[in-house]
């Protein structure tokens, strides 16, 4: 008599996730956590992911010595903002930045992790030996200003971006990049040919911001890097020894290891060097490579990403000054084109665009990020908000017209011989608390999946019962 | 997605007059200070990535920038320092070190430090940030003064000027007395909304300087730092720059003196000697009820 339906929750978009820095290293098991922080360069890195309350903590305990009581580092912080301290406490265990550790009056207190301490005050105050790419060099004697570099990186990036359109307009982009680009998920092969094509996920990863875009990259190529006999904390710690170099400044190669030479290569390959030569023995990082960690919070993208093109208008139209392939095609993923123009395009937003678009798994915060990301100089000069807010709302009100119902998985009984029976179930059911929907008149009653075992057995103790 | 850019700028003026009372007893204490100051420094650029930093250094005969310095701008590491840190280590201590070389000894070295003339310059150096940001950009600058000078008031116009132009731009002052009290300098924070503090053990000067001036002004009231004290706000008068409790004040332009003068000598209007005035007043009204 009881007839099972389960739904999928096929709806629900999936989002691309991007992980910062904290939520990557808190998914590497503890041993390597503390390999990681032997090094400099990685301690400074976490330093600065850390919360701004956190980074405080830090430094008034870096020179302290012996463990500090819990209930006095919690009187740092004012009482209006305890929660903030929990949160600050629970990240800083997490990370283990800091022990706990006994205090010999029995109270309890942390003490900031040796290895982390120790590293720290390196990078503050100098000692320990120079980072591995710092090696004496002469004079380049051509060297390369940053405006070069830029237009390096910038080209080396966009290269992968188009290639992941497939615009005409595209360079060859090694296997190595397209393999990444697979295991990623950005992009799959094709069923019938066999040729990469863009998946969902990609067109949500192309509204990311550069240097989203190169963090999320790197995080793929990282969970990789071991299959590729490459040394992960070795790999990890150049990358954010490039992530604390200087713009426009030559670094040598000398003393790097084969493994750190691969891995360099792969870099040059995204455009997060520059190498004349392969075997030149000296590298120049660009942009993309310098901030790789602070993921969403970016602070210098600003300065990568090229003009602003694109102008919102309140009555719904989009103009773009570019006549780039890649841009208009990121434009039409959830824009209605109007108009096309040698450097200007006219689309306007719709209900029916932006739904395509939430439909195919990209969110309205991300459209209204790519919006404002990339908005024209004079959009951010009348700013405040750079948007009008009536568009950001309004997309966000289509996002939500999505939401409109809840799905939740249940199995449905119905066809009951009597009223009584009916009864009993129900109850039954609201009193264990896995009713999802009943009606009386239908006789019919939805349980949650976890509780239809349950509800079957008492079920079958009842008309036995009855019997 | 925040589409503005914070940057947070700190400037630190390091008074290194050499006629500091401290500084006259033990030289060392400017070699520690100068060190305490340094790590301080760095510890403010290691916060964020996009942190700004300029150190500047006052003595009797001037002020001038140590910090950044575009001579000084290439620099390999040596040791496991981050580049940038040791960039600031050294151009800071070669530029002092040129600074103090060229002081002149044929003037008297022992008048007190321009320290409102280093406050102009930072106040001028920031506009000249702030005219050049891109759009978007949003620039948080604050001052710290370290110093170990008396408080005197013949700088009383000079800091008044500087604090009110501070305020009107939205610029924080801290000052870190090494020495005593300062009264004048108190008053600037207090009216700009940053922290006074007078160092108790010199020994500990790092740890006092990251407690308290450490926090950009935005998460200080997350933190609990020592509380304001009472602020002295009285004026210097401005014939002897002496703070005076009870003075008399220019009805025209509102300076201060302590003693009466015929003549404003800021405007020069020219005062009615304070005669019988109130009797006189008296007589007058008394003729105004017989007219009527």
């Amino acid at each position: 008599m009881s007839n099972t339906i389960s739904g999928k929750n096929l709806l629900r978009p999936t989002g691309l996730r991007c992980k910062n820095l904290h939520e990557y290293l808190k998914s590497r098991p503890p041993d390597i956590l503390n390999k990681l922080y032997h090094n400099p360069p990685i301690c400074l890195a976490v330093f600065r992911e850390l919360s701004e309350i956190a980074r405080h903590y830090v430094m008034r305990l870096l020179f302290v010595e012996q463990p500090v009581p819990q209930a006095v580092i919690a009187s740092w912080c004012s009482k209006l903002h305890s929660e903030e301290h929990q949160r600050v406490v629970q990240v800083l265990n997490e990370l283990n930045v800091w022990n706990e550790a006994s205090i010999p009056g029995g109270l309890p207190g942390w003490i900031l992790n040796s290895t982390f301490k120790k590293n720290l005050k390196i990078v503050l105050l100098g000692g320990g030996k120079p980072w591995t790419m710092s090696n004496q060099l002469e004079t380049d004697s051509k060297p390369r200003d940053v405006a070069f570099l830029d237009s390096y990186a910038l080209e080396r990036w966009e290269c992968v971006l188009h290639y992941m359109v497939g615009s005409q307009q595209q360079e060859g982009i090694s296997a190595d990049a397209v393999r990444i680009l697979l295991h990623a998920g950005l992009m799959k092969l094709d069923e019938e040919d066999g040729s990469p094509v863009i998946t969902q996920a990609g067109f949500q990863f192309l509204l990311l911001d550069t240097a989203s875009q190169v963090w999320y990259f790197i995080l793929q190529y990282l969970d990789t890097i071991e299959a590729r006999g490459l040394d992960l904390v070795e790999c990890l710690t150049f990358l954010f020894q490039l992530n604390f170099s200087t713009l426009g400044k030559d670094y040598s190669t000398e003393g790097m290891s084969e493994g750190l030479l691969t891995f360099l290569q792969h870099l040059r390959e995204f455009g997060l060097v520059y190498q004349r030569k392969r075997k030149a023995g000296r590298f120049y990082p660009t942009r993309l490579a310098l901030n790789i960690a602070t993921g969403q919070n970016k602070p210098l993208s600003s300065d990568l990403e090229k003009e602003g093109y694109i102008v919102v208008e309140t009555n719904y139209r989009v103009y773009a000054y570019t006549n780039s392939n890649l841009q208009v095609a990121l434009l039409g993923l959830f824009c209605e084109m109007l108009y096309r123009f040698p450097n200007l395009v006219v689309s306007i937003l719709t209900r029916d665009s932006v739904r395509q678009a939430l439909k195919s798994g990209i969110t309205a915060a991300q459209i209204v990020g790519y919006l404002r990301q990339h908005a024209h100089s004079k959009m951010i000069e009348a700013g405040p908000p750079t948007l009008p807010p009536t568009i950001a709302d309004q997309i966000k009100l289509w996002e939500n017209e999505r939401n409109r119902f809840l799905f939740s998985e249940g199995v449905l009984y119905s066809q009951f011989l009597s009223q009584t029976d009916f009864e009993v179930l129900r109850d039954y059911a609201l009193n264990t608390g896995v009713l999802i929907w009943q009606s009386e008149r239908k006789r019919t009653v939805v349980v949650t999946k976890a509780g239809h075992d349950d509800v079957k057995r008492f079920w079958k103790r009842y008309t036995k019962g009855s019997n | 997605m925040a589409s503005e850019v914070d940057k947070s700028l700190l400037i630190i003026i390091l008074d290194v007059n050499l006629s500091q009372r401290i500084v006259r007893q033990e030289t060392k204490v400017l070699t520690q200070c100068l060190d305490s100051t340094i790590v301080f420094a760095n510890a403010h650029l290691m916060q964020k990535s996009n942190n700004q930093l300029a150190v500047m250094a006052c003595h009797a005969h001037g002020s001038l920038f140590l910090y950044p310095d575009e001579k000084h701008s290439e620099v390999r590491q040596i040791d496991g320092q981050y580049e940038r840190f040791t960039l600031v280590e050294r151009s800071v201590r070669q530029r002092l070190q040129e600074a103090i070389s060229e002081i002149r000894t044929d003037r008297p070295l022992n008048s007190e430090s321009l320290i409102a003339g280093a406050l102009s310059m930072a106040l001028c150096y920031v506009s000249r940030l702030e005219r050049e940001k891109v759009a978007g950009e949003k620039l948080n600058s604050r001052i710290l003064v370290i110093t170990a000078s008396n408080d005197s008031a013949s700088q009383y116009m000079n800091y008044m000027n500087v604090f009110f132009t501070a305020q009107k731009m939205g610029l924080i002052l801290d000052v870190c007395s090494l020495d005593q009290e300062l009264t004048l300098l108190q008053q600037g924070c207090d009216i700009t909304g940053g922290n006074y503090l007078k160092v108790a053990q010199l020994s500990g000067l790092l740890q006092y300087l990251l407690w308290v001036f450490l926090p950009d002004p935005s998460i200080r009231s997350k933190l609990v730092l020592p509380p304001p004290v009472k602020v002295d706000y009285r004026a210097a008068c401005f014939c002897h720059q002496e703070l005076v409790d009870i003075g008399y004040v220019c009805s025209v332009c509102l300076s201060i003196f302590c003693k009466f003068s015929p003549i404003c000598t800021t405007c020069h209007t020219v005062f009615k000697m304070p005669g019988p005035m109130p009797l006189k007043m008296k007589k007058k009204k008394k003729n105004i009820d017989a007219v009527h």
